[in-house]
């Protein structure tokens, strides 16, 4: 479904990303874990389209197509979801009225029909339920004025009503206490589909106790150095990303 | 989105449906401004003795004074020689044909049915649509309540005294040199009285009244609201009209009496001008309200998208104990647009209130300046007043500019100012395009939320009409 | 010509005619004076319409006239270091009634690279570097900097060569004295920071005696790329003195103005300060505070340009009004086309303490620029009354706790003072506070 090869990516006259490859199949689940200044927000920024992000080498399909050719609302209509590390605020732009145009806007770019505010109104009330989320949220401006946690549920929250193909996680799990944390799980797990993958952008293990990864992909200084199952991810919790670091001394050097 | 093109199509055919009545009588008046000419029109439009002379005492007060030139504006010199000051609209179009195809592109997008569009450009269609009916169906209905509701040239000769009592008692004749050219020459305009205690039974728009058609340059509107009486007035169209006019001047005066509460919205949408700042209108606006008596409110709502030039600053003068003035903005200037409006809100009486809000969104080579006045005078015990100005900028040619002057001499009073100046942040644009939105529907998305907390005090239809009007504004100022 | 002029101006025109000004003789000078003079005779003084003197009429001082100057400036007794305390045995450099005082100031002990002198002097023996300060290259309308070129006999030229840094404060004092009639003075001074170089430097306007002198001074400063100046006023002149003030200050790339104003005296207080952030990455920050009472006039003009790329301005004006004073602040930010990355703030909030006093704010922002983030606020309010309970319900007399919010009011604008010279601000201020003072 997504396959990454040989990535390059500059921001700012500055490499970050140094050849990434990872190729992810539907249903999968996979995490990207790495220090700071690794590359991580880099690599979610870089698939949804942020401008800016210049990409010097390497190829990026989605489903056969070059993702790297389309705008990011043509990714969105494709089914390519990021949801924010820092989501934004949109001043006096109603929460609803966002997301039933954003909706609207990708099953329209689908050739489908668009949904009317009483079939919209439905379905946000079926994904408020799997979110916990308190109806009043929507009834505010985008992000303005929420709180941390609020913001974080309410990119899983749309996660839930744009129903995306691929979802990238960037860093969900930064500034969650343990009960929201578990609550954005509970909601990233029961999105969980056999033709929907995940990539899990994450510092820590934490997140990663709840949502059960297929996958686990170390990412440092610009490259996947390691990959394995989710015995990779508890490896890492214990010794840190120094001992990733002691493993592959010939790659970080090359 | 939120409206569906037949909602607009229905609020737009509704309010031209009555417009269009043809009494312009065929004669008009030599261009250039002397005693002679204002005799003649005074006399052309049956005017009683001392309206003439209230004209005439106007333009010796004008005679005497220059135009002003404080405001941040570029402007050429306008001839007042040069212009006709009674005239029936003249060098119209014959056909469609003749009209600025952009003209006509933009009615499409706003989805003004055809027969409109020539009626808005301007062709002489003359009297195709028999709505006077409706406006007589709505002037009974007023009636019965002792509504007043029509052309400031009827009041004259129909309401002599109400006219003579209130007319230049909230904007004296020699006020500004724009409100002295207006008093002397003014052709037509509205007025509106609400006798004591009467809650006007429906919205007041020039739609309904059958002589609003063109009344030119010069309007002048005189709305009184007595004792306990409320009314709601719109002005404007909402599809920009092909003019000639290069002046408009208009004077408008509010009056509101103990308990009186006036609503005042306007859509402004005169031709701004093409893409390389051609052409358009200079809209020159002395707007103001007397908050004459205990308990009264006056409610200023502007959207401003329109006019090469604007120049307008609604005011309230708030004589009365806990009187109250409110001023929502939006001004939208693009391509070589430039506006300087904002508001005067002079606090006289105790416990008075005032709360400005302003939106400036600047695009193109777009000017937009802000300037505003809050005065306490050291009567005005517990005076308060929250201003909020807030600008948006789009594009690296455009001007965002605050002028707020800020006078206190009662020491209970409170009086705060905020402003920000913003520009739609990469960031925004991309977190709405990651979610599959376009990038001009975002920027009209965000737009509209900068301006949500002006737009909500428009009447419902007047709402869909402003949104509508700040996208077709802005088409072209991203990218 | 004379039979239309004011009092004000024929007594300024009569004084140019009589003066022997320093370095007269110097053709390019004089005839910078005598253009300026003309210029100043063909404007007359700024009336209200003028925006930048909007809310300060001229009238007053218009029918007044002047003595050209004090012959006696030169000998009269003054104690500078009771008037400015803290200052003995700094580096100061103290003019009475408009005259250097050799006797008074202390020139010599500074670190090298740094060169202290009065412009007297320096016109005398190397006048060719001043002609940046005093040609005729005036630029704007504004009448008394014109009059001030015409007319100005003194002055401080203080020049840090690059690289060096100038610790401790270096102290300019102008002090007003009792003359046997109203005279009328006007400096210009020169502040040259070189690059990479910092500068502190502290501004004392001060007075005795019961005269209104009339002073006019205009300072012109210039920050090298990555030089900087700490600059802090202390204004507490004598309470009839009518004292104008302009500062213009340059800043070209990563230099740094940080300035302290605290305004308290004169019967007429005008300081009008331009800072033109020209280079890239400059950065302005301006703290003050003006407390007026009686019939006190005071008028603090802000003007900010952002000219250069990613520009930092943020100022904070504090304003009290008692008595029968008038306040007046008037901040304009401008972020000039090009200029990107400007960040620019600005917040002004006053206290009207008295049914006769007056507050008149303005915050300006004039945006041409795009990618910017500019805000401004203005407020004119009171004692918050619930904290004034708060106080008295712990005991404190009202007249006491009103003292202390005001005091507490103003010292915001004044906590980045480094703690010595605050201390000093703040004995001022208690000066002047009304109310009782608390043991």
């Amino acid at each position: 479904m997504l396959k990454i090869d040989n990535l390059h990516v500059r921001v700012a006259g500055r490499e970050i990303l140094k050849g990434l490859s990872l190729a992810v199949q539907p249903g999968e689940m996979h995490a990207v874990m790495g220090p700071n200044g690794a590359g991580k927000s880099t690599l979610g920024h870089v698939l949804a389209g942020r401008p800016g992000y210049e990409v010097t080498q390497g190829t990026v399909e989605f489903d056969g197509r070059n993702l790297l050719e389309m705008a990011p609302e043509q990714r969105a209509a494709a089914g390519v979801f990021l949801a924010f590390q820092y989501p934004v605020e949109i001043p006096g732009v109603n929460n609803t009225y966002f997301l039933r145009t954003a909706l609207n806007a990708q099953r329209k770019a689908r050739g489908g029909d668009e949904l009317d505010s009483m079939q919209f109104l439905k379905l946000v009330r079926e994904k408020l339920k799997v979110m916990q989320l308190s109806p009043d949220l929507l009834n505010r401006a985008v992000n303005e004025g929420f709180s941390g946690g609020e913001k974080k549920r309410n990119e899983i929250f749309q996660m839930a009503v744009l129903e995306p193909r691929l979802a990238i996680l960037d860093e969900t799990d930064s500034g969650l206490d343990i009960d929201a944390l578990r609550q954005v799980a509970e909601g990233v797990n029961a999105l969980r589909a056999p033709d929907r993958a995940f990539v899990v952008i994450t510092h820590y293990q934490r997140l990663l106790d709840y949502i059960v990864p297929d996958r686990v992909h170390v990412l440092a200084d610009g490259r996947i150095v390691e990959s394995g199952d989710a015995g990779l991810a508890q490896q890492l919790e214990a010794h840190g990303y120094a001992w990733v670091r002691e493993r592959q001394p010939a790659e970080a050097g090359a | 989105m939120a409206t569906r093109p037949g909602e607009i199509e229905a609020a737009l055919s509704r309010r031209y449906a009555a417009g269009f009545v043809t009494d312009i009588e065929s004669d008009s008046l030599p261009p250039g401004l002397n005693e002679d000419a204002i005799r003649a029109l005074s006399a052309r439009k049956q005017e009683p003795a001392w309206m003439t002379e209230w004209r005439l005492a106007a333009y010796r007060h004008w005679l005497t004074m220059a135009p002003p030139r404080w405001a941040k504006l570029r402007l050429a010199p306008i001839d007042f020689q040069a212009i006709s000051y009674y005239s029936a609209p003249k060098n119209r179009p014959q056909s469609l044909d003749e009209v600025d195809p952009r003209l006509l592109e933009t009615y499409e997008k706003l989805g003004v049915p055809l027969h409109e569009r020539a009626r808005l450009a301007g062709v002489a269609v003359d009297a195709v649509f028999d709505s006077v009916s409706v406006a007589n169906t709505a002037r009974e209905e007023l009636a019965k309540v002792g509504v007043i509701f029509c052309s400031m040239s009827e009041a004259i000769r129909e309401h002599g005294e109400l006219v003579r009592q209130y007319l230049g008692s909230v904007v004296p004749r020699g006020d500004n040199f724009f409100a002295a050219l207006n008093s002397a020459v003014f052709s037509d305009g509205s007025f509106v009285f609400i006798p004591k205690g009467v809650r006007c039974p429906m919205e007041l728009s020039t739609y309904f009244r059958i002589n609003a058609g063109h009344t030119g340059q010069f309007e002048r509107t005189l709305i009184i609201a007595e004792e306990g009486a409320y009314v709601s007035y719109l002005e404007g169209c909402t599809a920009p009209m092909r003019d000639e006019n290069q002046l408009h001047a208009a004077v408008v005066e509010l009056v509101a009496l103990e308990r009186a509460h006036i609503k005042y919205s306007t859509v402004q949408n005169w031709y701004p001008g093409d893409e390389h700042g051609r052409g358009g209108i200079y809209n020159f606006v002395t707007k103001r309200g007397d908050c004459r008596g205990n308990d009264s409110r006056i409610s200023w709502t502007q959207v401003e998208t329109g006019s090469a030039i604007t120049w307008k600053y609604p005011s309230c003068i708030l004589r009365g104990d806990r009187s109250v003035g409110e001023f929502h903005s939006v001004a939208l200037t693009h391509h070589w647009q430039q506006a300087d409006t904002g508001t005067k809100m002079i606090h006289v009486g105790r416990d008075t209130k005032s709360k400005i809000v302003s939106k400036g969104i600047s695009a193109g080579h777009g000017q937009n300046s802000y300037r505003g006045l809050v005065k306490v005078e050291a009567g005005a015990e517990n005076a308060r007043n929250h201003t909020r100005c807030d600008s948006l900028l789009i594009g690296k040619h455009c001007g965002a500019h605050t002028f707020p002057y800020i006078e206190v001499k009662n020491p209970t009073a409170i009086v705060e100012h905020e402003a920000t100046t913003s520009r739609i942040s990469d960031d925004q644009m991309f977190y709405c395009r990651s979610r599959g939105i376009g990038e001009e529907d975002a920027v009209s998305m965000i737009v509209d939320g900068f301006c949500r907390q002006v737009f909500r005090e428009l009447p419902m239809e007047f709402a869909v009409e402003a949104k509508k009007l700040l996208e077709v504004s802005l088409e072209g100022a991203i990218g | 010509m004379n039979a239309v002029l004011s009092p004000f101006v024929q007594s300024m025109h009569a004084a140019a005619q009589a003066a022997r000004l320093p370095g007269s003789g110097i053709g390019w000078l004089d005839q910078a004076r005598a253009e300026a003079l003309r210029a100043f005779l063909g404007r007359g003084l700024p009336d209200t319409r003028n925006e930048l003197w909007k809310y300060t009429a001229l009238r007053t001082l218009e029918r007044r006239a002047f003595a050209p100057a004090d012959p006696d400036a030169a000998t009269r007794t003054l104690d500078i270091d009771a008037l400015a305390p803290g200052t003995r045995g700094a580096a100061r450099i103290v003019f009475v009634n408009g005259a250097f005082r050799a006797d008074l100031s202390r020139l010599d002990g500074l670190p090298g690279g740094v060169t202290l002198a009065p412009l007297s002097r320096e016109l005398a023996e190397r006048p060719e570097p001043l002609r940046f300060l005093l040609g005729s290259r005036q630029r704007d309308d504004d009448a008394f900097a014109w009059l001030n070129l015409a007319l100005a006999s003194d002055g401080v030229i203080l020049r840090v060569a690059p690289g060096v840094r100038a610790d401790p404060p270096v102290h300019v004092i102008h002090a007003g004295a009792d003359a046997g009639g109203e005279i009328a003075w006007h400096a210009r001074s020169l502040i040259e920071v070189g690059e990479g170089a910092r500068l502190d430097l502290v501004e004392h306007h001060v007075g005795g005696g019961a005269q209104g002198h009339f002073a006019d001074l205009v300072c012109e400063v210039m920050l090298h790329p990555r030089a900087g100046l700490d600059w802090t006023v202390l204004q507490h002149a004598a309470g009839a003195m009518t004292l104008l003030r302009r500062s213009d200050a340059q800043l070209h790339d990563d230099a740094r103005l940080t300035l302290h104003a605290l305004e308290l005296g004169g019967r007429l207080a005008r300081h009008e300060i331009r800072a033109t952030l020209a280079g890239d990455r400059a950065r302005f920050h301006g703290r003050g505070a003006f407390v007026l009472r009686d019939r006190q006039h005071g008028d603090t003009e802000l003007l900010v340009e952002h000219r250069g790329r990613d520009t930092v301005s943020d100022a904070m004006w504090r304003g009290v009004a008692d008595g029968r004073a008038r306040g007046v602040f008037h901040g304009s930010i401008t972020v000039a086309q090009g200029a990107d990355g400007a960040d620019a703030n600005l917040s002004n909030k006053n206290l009207l303490l008295s049914r006769s006093a007056e507050i008149d704010t303005r915050p300006v922002l004039e945006i041409h620029a795009d990618e910017v983030k500019a805000a401004h606020g203005a407020t004119v309010g009171q004692l918050d009354e619930n904290v004034l309970f708060y106080l008295r319900s712990r005991g404190i007399p009202e007249a006491a706790a009103r003292r202390m919010l005001v005091r507490a009011f103003c010292a915001e604008a004044l906590a980045g003072i480094e703690p010595r010279l605050r201390e000093r601000c703040d004995a001022l201020l208690a000066a002047v506070l009304p109310g009782e003072v608390l043991p």
